[in-house]
């Protein structure tokens, strides 16, 4: 044997050696990620509630991880079993996630439908100190037929100058509205919202569809289905007055609530 | 002559290793649902585990071609988890979000219930 050869025989003998050592760190390091991932959801009682099945397949990929690491030559497969077990392991946890949060949805869905009962009360208390009650002047209600539909105007003077939310005095209308909504299952509405020409363009732009957004959420919740509700900024476009005088923008700044007909036919937004 | 056998035996003994690993068509199978499961609730190709199940689904099939039965398993294998990882993930983060909405709804509604009274 010459001396070149057996230096090449150790050379490759070495790399064999060191590229053994490689994976077999690799195929130890995913065992043990494994392990540990086991140790958590096997400890964790809401996982083990919510997805039992997900936590025995975990124990079940690592016990065989575990048995095929005392083999020679199976690294690949060690790494393949813990890789699996993991991912068991990982689905168990979201699946508890999710039941967690299903959980603490059905309470909190029974303590908002207490609130809309309750706000819906505190409404209407609010109309008969104001001393118009709900009545025939339900249909008094200021609506306009246009060619988009019919809409009504919800004026500046129940927003707060700049800010987005409704004042009290919308009280009336908003639950007419509802109760309109309620009578009429399959009509839909869109939401508009509009400001005057004054300041800046994405303000503008921003606050309108703000405001409407204000009018679409006191619609959902005194118990209007948001899907049967769209809204939408439009700024300063579309003005109904002059924007020069102060009473033209006054009346430019307002929300409209346009109608579907019976069908839940909208026309285009504009 | 020993020399010569050896070879020869380990060729046999690969060739017997190869002929042991069936078409994994059931699994590839279960990939393929899984995926599609997956795709169903909204995970998307950008979601880390997604990326994952659908690049292992395109090895598995190209190591199948190559008749490579035991890699094509083995990735299908993968595959298929990552996926219903995705999954699972997707729908608890719907869940969240929407736990979230219902949150601010309360407290929009008690702020409201403030101001009437």
């Amino acid at each position: 044997m010459s001396k070149g050869y057996q230096v090449a025989l150790s050379v490759v003998l070495s790399l064999a050696l060191g590229g053994c050592a490689g994976s077999q760190q690799a195929s130890n390091a995913a065992l043990e990620a494994a392990r540990a991932s086991f140790q958590s959801v096997k400890e964790n009682s809401n996982v083990l509630r919510s997805a039992p099945k997900d936590v025995i397949r975990a124990g079940e990929s690592l016990a065989r991880a575990d048995r095929l690491s005392n083999y020679w030559g199976s690294e690949a497969d060690v790494e393949h079993y813990a890789y699996l077990s993991q991912r068991y392991s990982a689905i168990a946890v979201q699946k508890s996630e999710l039941m967690l949060n299903q959980e603490r949805e059905a309470k909190l869905e029974l303590e908002r439908q207490r609130l809309q009962l309750a706000l819906r009360e505190a409404k209407m208390l609010s109309l008969q100190e104001q001393g118009s009650m709900l009545g025939d002047q339900m249909i008094s209600l200021a609506t306009t037929q246009t060619d988009r539909g019919l809409i009504i105007t919800l004026g500046d003077v129940l927003f707060d100058a700049g800010h987005a939310d409704l004042k009290a005095s919308a009280n009336r209308t908003v639950l007419k509205v509802v109760q309109f909504l309620q009578l009429n299952p399959r009509r839909i509405v869109r939401i508009e919202g509009y400001t005057d020409s004054s300041g800046d363009d994405a303000q503008n732009l921003e606050l309108s569809r703000a405001r409407a957004q204000a009018v679409a959420d006191v619609l959902t919740d005194l118990g209007v289905d948001s899907k049967r509700i769209s809204v939408k900024g439009l700024g300063e476009s579309f003005p109904v007055a002059e924007n020069a005088s102060f009473k033209g923008r006054a009346q430019n700044r307002r929300v409209e609530i346009v109608f579907s007909d019976e069908l839940g036919g909208l026309g285009e937004s504009r | 002559m020993i020399n010569r056998i050896y070879p020869a035996g380990m060729v046999l003994l690969l060739l017997a290793g190869c002929a042991n690993d069936p078409v994994p068509t059931e699994q590839m199978r279960l990939a393929d649902q899984a995926i599609e499961q997956a795709t169903a609730v909204g995970a998307v190709s950008t979601d880390a585990s997604m990326r994952l199940a659908l690049s292992k689904q395109q090895l598995a099939q190209a190591a199948l071609l190559d008749e490579q039965y035991k890699e094509a398993r083995v990735l299908a294998e993968q595959a298929e988890l990552d996926a219903r990882e995705a999954e699972a993930r997707v729908l608890a983060s719907k869940s969240s979000a929407q736990l979230l909405e219902i949150n601010k709804r309360i407290n929009r509604m008690r702020q409201q219930l403030g101001s009437q009274l």
